[in-house]
């Protein structure tokens, strides 16, 4: 050990060069796992802090009573919503802004330390302050979706005036409180809990809990609380609900707590009930489980003797049906007479139909003020008598299976059940028993555990960072390999005299490895300081120059011993691994060859260029093939251009090789002598050229996926060929293709443009903008008049496995559970983690990816079929996403036309170059690196010439001796140096231009941006630099005294 | 025949770490005339190749001078005596000294690549290999030749430039006997052929003794044998 410790410190400058390639390769390495660390870290502290004291959340569609919050402890009663913020006088828009309805409750359940907002304050967070230019005192207008019980697609919703606007007073200073993960600022308003209510017309009731305990007492919510009434009837009790209309899961319910006496009900409004040319306009038509033939129909007396009926009569239905696309079409239905009703019983009971607002509450039939057109025109004086004394009793009666297959929609098929008994609160209670508050409506979640795993899962830049800290972690052992073997190589006598002495090589190499070993647990103690400097680095780029790639400034250092353990770990096994290999270069050398100061010398350098050159011809060769193969369309131009591209260098590195172990030109000058040089060491030489020409073919290839701008008129790019596309705040009912539908909305002036709704889940955005891993994303119910287009490109892998990938596959049935999806290729395979034919969890749904969309403006969402969408998510109401095709100027038009839905305009090309900037962040994140390691391997160049030029001291002497100058030596090195330096950077980029090819082209011939020519420009300066040291080493070097024969 | 090669009172000595001077070369004086061949001899240490390395420049004396046809080499810049070697100095060593990445005919060629007025120097380089019997592996690296080719090679090398003074530092230390004659032929030949001052420096009596004139190094001076 003794000896160890002498040989460590009397060559302490070379082994501070190891020490310090160690400690750089261990820097590199741990602190890229530093830096995924710090990023799962920063993105898990970011969303807990924003979850404040949160545990759980209750949150309902449908309002329910604040007084549940008096009622289960460590509760916060809020309304939270999503709107759209305008500054009054300057006009500036912010959309998706969350709306927290709150009062003192909210405060001090999260322990917030600023005052609630009051009367008419809005209060705003910093971000939504400065994307308004707002500042306290501003008047700001908030636009919100008003809530309706009753859904908006069915014949009885108010498909306009779904908004609420609210003129609030801007005050500043809000709390950073969000309950869904997102690693960008927080945009949101916190308005008065009172004042919201009031606007919303919801007195006491709120949509959302905050619990500081996970656990929720069910019991707690009440029938009313879940929109369930019960009436007692004088002939039994009546279960309805605030919507109007009965899910499929509560007639179940209730009629597994009724028994046998529960009886389904749907009424509709029929617009005429006409036999022959006589008609009685607006009738309530029940249907109900009687025994009426199937195709048969009752009428009451009043409506027979108005139609002057006799059973068997054919007997017409007009109704109003609101068609799934946006429209209100007038059906038509034809029925038998089979009965007709006295005016007793169910002929006069007006409790068959449910309460529409502005219908069954009307004096008159004048006083309608229903949400479809009526003819007041057609209404005789008889209509109002009867009105006025069976107000909305039905006039005819239907089978229940007739109604529901003529006005049954997605919301459900019953409007009322009639249960036997007369003891509402009895039923109630019994009722209420059975009943899961989960299953109808209302959620209850654990955000705090929900974002822990998504922020475990999310991007993961540890893993990126490795990636593109890989140049720099080789160049760092590649420097530290050189420094260690120029170690040995000053200490060749004193191998050669230990092993003269009688040292065994094996307790020779235990030496050195123990040095080597030594040296190494420095290194990865250095290494790992510089380590928490790198990450710190890197996430200071994160924060700053590569913002782009993460959308926050709020990434830390957190400091993990995991990682600097792994990075250690792995720093000394390669470094040992460095150590053993360069001994094993001194296994050939005899004791008196490493006496005389040298090592054994190849004697035939030239053997096995045969095979090195074989190798390079094959290679070549199939990179010919992948040209030709791309030119015949056999395979994609993009993956046979890059792999041709692979290919040539490997080809040309191996080419090199041969060539350097055989003879480069004819040595006839001095700098030709320095080129022949390269071949002195044609492994050592070879290793430097294909250091450079792989990071340079890298760094230049990758350019390759640096994303261009994309043409809005190709149907098959990522846009579509749709020039703009849109999402509204608040859903769109109508058909924005009708003259109805455009006159409803007031956009009779828009003309040329052709529109394709999509309706929305909303959720987590699954593209790379989210950091965050998406547990509920987005996703789209697309309509057959879109996938019949055809538009957008498909990535091609999954041909074999799945057919053919087409719009179409989306338009089939689930299976086995699962809606089959399309998704964006990057958002599959980056942010969700999947790949085409998975089955996966998409919040509260279960779908299987069917096609891949290759670089698309859908990179924020899944989409499935609009069928399966209203399926699967029958409480989203309406369209709130649209691809348009129009002329420029439609944009300003819709925007402004459309104001009050919150509708964003914008250009597909920008929404795809969004994403295009992330990409193209990491990628220059990736060069970036890769250039710094680039410029590391130039610097080991510099040390493979000063090892070669060491080596060679004898050499050297001589051309002293037979004249040469030291300017002729420093020639013939840097001559060496730039052969070494040029040929691995056009070997590179020669074969980087191949595999970038068709990305040249297709960017219209455009250079990859100008920072690669500065990178590659630096990389011969620096190459030369490190030659000039080498050089003023050897021109200290005592030349003569190798060549004395005393 | 006037004397090509004068070296007067040339003295050198080494600092040394403790106590003052070390000294090597003590007063030698030397005289050579075109074509004259000389060895010398004397144990180990007495600065053999010291004389040596300040008769052909590659080091300067503490005292003394020098003077190869009329010019004092030590009295020039560093690029004017790189030259000065260059022309009218040849050396040959112990340890051949060839570039292993380049072959026979481009190792000769080596001082060419220097210096003006080179001439027909692949011809001539070509020629000089012939007359060494290298003639059959001019495009040979020097790891496929034995040892006693390579000093022939290097004997070449030194001869390219036609020097006036061929110094040889111990040239066939390395050689077996028999090939230890025959570069000293090779040597002895060259210089009768080209009129070069020979000199060389060498332990091998029976060497030494084939020069016509043997000096011995004794305490720093040199003696006539």
């Amino acid at each position: 050990m003794s000896l160890v410790r002498r040989s460590l410190l009397y060559y302490w400058r070379t082994n501070l060069a190891v020490v310090l390639g160690v400690a750089t390769a261990v820097a590199v390495l741990s602190g890229a796992l530093l830096v995924g660390d710090s990023v799962r870290a920063s993105l898990r502290d970011l969303v807990l802090s924003r979850l404040g004291k949160t545990q759980a959340v209750v949150s309902s569609a449908q309002f329910f009573r604040e007084q549940l919050a008096d009622e289960v402890p460590g509760a916060a009663p809020l309304i939270v919503m999503q709107g759209v913020v305008t500054h009054e006088k300057g006009g500036l828009r912010a959309s998706k802004v969350a709306v927290y309805g709150v009062d003192e409750r909210f405060f001090q359940f999260n322990n917030y330390s600023q005052r609630p907002p009051s009367g008419s304050e809005g209060l705003l967070t910093p971000a939504l302050a400065r994307e308004l230019g707002a500042k306290s005192g501003d008047s700001i207008l908030l636009r919100v979706e008003k809530p309706s019980a009753i859904p908006r697609e069915s014949l009885q919703g108010r498909k306009e005036d779904s908004g609420r606007t609210l003129r609030l007073t801007a005050t500043g200073n809000a709390p950073e409180f969000a309950l869904q993960a997102s690693q960008g600022d927080v945009s949101a308003i916190y308005v008065p809990l009172r004042r919201l209510q009031l606007d919303l017309v919801q007195t006491s009731r709120v949509n959302t809990l905050l619990l500081s305990s996970p656990a929720f007492p069910k019991d707690k919510v009440t029938l009313d609380d879940l929109g369930i009434k019960i009436r007692a009837l004088p002939n039994g009790l009546s279960v309805e609900t605030a919507s109007a209309v009965m899910s499929d899961a509560l007639v179940a319910t209730v009629e597994q707590a009724a028994g046998a006496g529960a009886q389904p009900i749907f009424s509709y409004l029929a617009n005429s009930i006409r036999i022959g040319d006589r008609e009685v306009p607006y009738s309530i038509v029940a249907a109900i489980g009687t025994d009426l033939m199937p195709d048969g129909i009752s009428l009451d007396e009043w409506a027979a003797t108005d139609l002057h009926a006799k059973p068997g009569d054919t007997v017409t239905l007009d109704y109003y049906y609101w068609e799934p696309s946006g429209s209100l079409a007038t059906r038509t239905a034809k029925f038998k007479l089979a009965k007709i009703l006295p005016m007793t019983g169910i002929a006069v009971d007006r409790d068959l139909t449910p309460e529409y607002p502005g219908i069954t509450e009307a004096q008159t039939i004048g006083d309608w003020d229903p949400p479809f057109p009526v003819d007041l025109k057609k209404v005789r004086p008889r209509d109002e008598e009867y009105w006025k004394k069976y107000k909305a009793a039905p006039k005819a009666f239907v089978s229940l299976e007739t109604g529901q297959k003529l006005w049954g929609s997605r919301f459900g098929k019953v409007t009322s059940m009639r249960v036997e008994g007369s003891d509402a609160a009895a039923f109630s209670q019994k009722l209420r028993a059975l009943i899961d508050p989960q299953t109808i409506g209302m959620a209850i979640v654990e955000p705090r555990a929900q974002a822990l795993k998504q922020a475990s899962g999310s991007t993961d830049f540890g893993e990126y960072f490795t990636y593109f800290s890989f140049f720099l972690v080789v160049s760092a052992l590649l420097l530290t390999g050189l420094f260690f073997q120029l170690g040995i190589g000053q200490r060749l006598r004193e191998i050669g005299t230990l092993r003269a002495v009688g040292f065994p090589a094996a307790k020779i190499r235990r030496l050195f490895v123990a040095e080597g070993f030594v040296l190494s647990i420095a290194g990865v103690l250095a290494g790992s300081i510089g380590a928490i400097a790198y990450a710190a680095f890197l996430l200071y780029g994160l924060r700053t120059w590569w913002r782009g790639a993460v959308g926050t400034g709020l990434l830390t250092l957190h400091l993990s011993a995991d990682s600097l353990m792994g990075g250690g770990i792995a720093g000394v096994l390669i470094a040992l691994a460095c150590v053993l290999a360069t001994l094993r270069s001194l296994k050939g050398s005899s004791p008196r060859v490493l006496l005389a100061g040298n090592r054994a010398v190849e004697e035939n350098p030239k053997r096995g260029t045969r095979w090195l050159r074989i190798v390079a011809a094959l290679a070549i060769i199939s990179a010919l093939a992948l040209v030709g193969a791309a030119f015949t369309h056999s395979i994609p131009d993009a993956g046979a251009f890059f792999g041709a591209g692979t290919l040539l260098l490997i080809g040309a590195i191996f080419f090199e090789w041969a060539r350097l172990r055989g003879q480069i030109g004819t040595v006839t000058s001095v700098v030709k002598l320095g080129v022949r040089n390269a071949s002195y060491r044609p492994g050592r030489s070879v290793l430097v050229i294909a250091l450079i020409s792989s990071a340079v073919f890298l760094v230049v290839a990758l350019d390759a996926f640096r994303r261009a701008p994309v043409a809005a008129s190709d149907p098959r790019s990522g846009t579509g060929g749709f020039p703009f596309a849109a999402e509204s705040e608040l859903p769109i009912f109508w058909d924005l293709n009708t003259p109805a539908g455009r006159d409803n909305l007031n956009l009779g002036a828009i003309k040329d443009a052709r529109f394709y709704a999509f309706r929305l889940r909303p959720g987590e955005d699954a593209s790379c903008l989210n950091l965050y891993e998406p547990r509920t994303p987005r996703i789209l119910g697309a309509s057959r008049a879109f996938t019949a287009l055809r538009r957008f490109s498909f990535v091609p892998y999954s041909i074999e496995t799945f057919g053919d990938p087409s719009w179409e596959s989306i338009d089939t049935d689930p299976q086995e559970g699962a809606i089959p999806a399309i998704a964006d290729a990057n958002s599959i395979t980056y942010v969700l983690h999947h790949k085409v034919g998975d089955v996966f969890d998409a919040g509260g749904v279960k779908v299987k990816l069917v096609a891949a969309l290759d670089d698309s403006i859908f990179q924020s969402e899944l989409i499935v079929s609009e069928r399966n969408f209203t399926r699967a998510f029958p409480d989203e109401q309406g369209f709130r996403y649209f691809l348009i095709e129009g002329p420029p100027s439609i944009a300003a038009s819709l925007d402004d036309a459309l104001s009050d839905y919150g509708f964003d305009v914008i250009s597909t090309p920008e929404r795809l170059a969004a994403y295009h900037r992330v990409e193209n962040t990491y990628l220059s994140t990736f060069q970036a690196l890769g250039g710094l390691g680039l410029l590391l391997g130039t610097l080991g160049l510099g040390a493979v010439l000063l090892r070669n030029v060491m080596e060679r001291r004898k050499e050297l002497a001589l051309l002293r001796a037979v004249g040469y100058r030291p300017d002729h030596l420093r020639t013939m090195v840097i001559a060496e140096n730039v052969y070494l330096l040029i040929a691995g950077t056009l070997i590179g980029a020669v074969s980087a231009m191949v595999a970038i090819l068709p990305a040249f082209l297709q960017r219209g011939g455009h250079l990859p941006n100008p920072s690669l020519a500065l990178l590659l420009l630096a990389v011969p300066v620096a190459g030369i630099a490190a030659s000039l040291i080498a050089v003023k080493l050897v021109a200290r070097a005592p030349l003569l005294e190798t060549l004395r024969a005393e | 025949m006037p004397e090509l090669l004068e070296a007067r009172n040339l003295s050198k000595s080494y600092a040394t770490p403790k106590g003052g001077p070390l000294a090597i070369l003590n007063g030698v004086s030397l005289s050579l005339a075109s074509g004259a061949s000389v060895s010398i001899i004397g144990p180990s240490g007495t600065g053999k190749s010291t004389l040596l390395y300040i008769l052909g420049a590659l080091e300067p004396p503490t005292s003394g001078e020098v003077i190869l046809d009329g010019r004092n080499p030590f009295t020039l810049s560093d690029a004017e005596v790189s030259a000065f070697r260059n022309r009218e100095v040849g050396f040959v060593f112990q340890d051949h000294c060839l570039l292993p990445q380049c072959t026979v005919l481009e190792n000769v060629l080596i001082p060419t690549m220097v210096g003006k007025d080179n001439g027909d120097v692949r011809q001539r380089a070509r020629q000089l290999l012939d007359q060494v019997g290298l003639s059959h592996r001019l495009d040979h690296r020097p790891s496929e030749l034995s040892g006693g080719e390579k000093q022939r090679v290097s004997i070449a090398r030194a001869m390219i430039r036609a020097p006036k003074l061929l110094l040889c530092d111990e040239p066939t230390g390395n050689l077996d006997r028999h090939t230890a004659t025959q570069v000293a032929d090779l040597l002895l030949e060259m210089n009768r052929a080209s009129k070069t001052i020979l000199v060389v420096v060498t332990h091998s009596a029976e060497l030494a003794g084939r020069f016509p004139k043997v000096f011995e190094l004794v305490e720093g001076q040199l003696e006539a044998r």
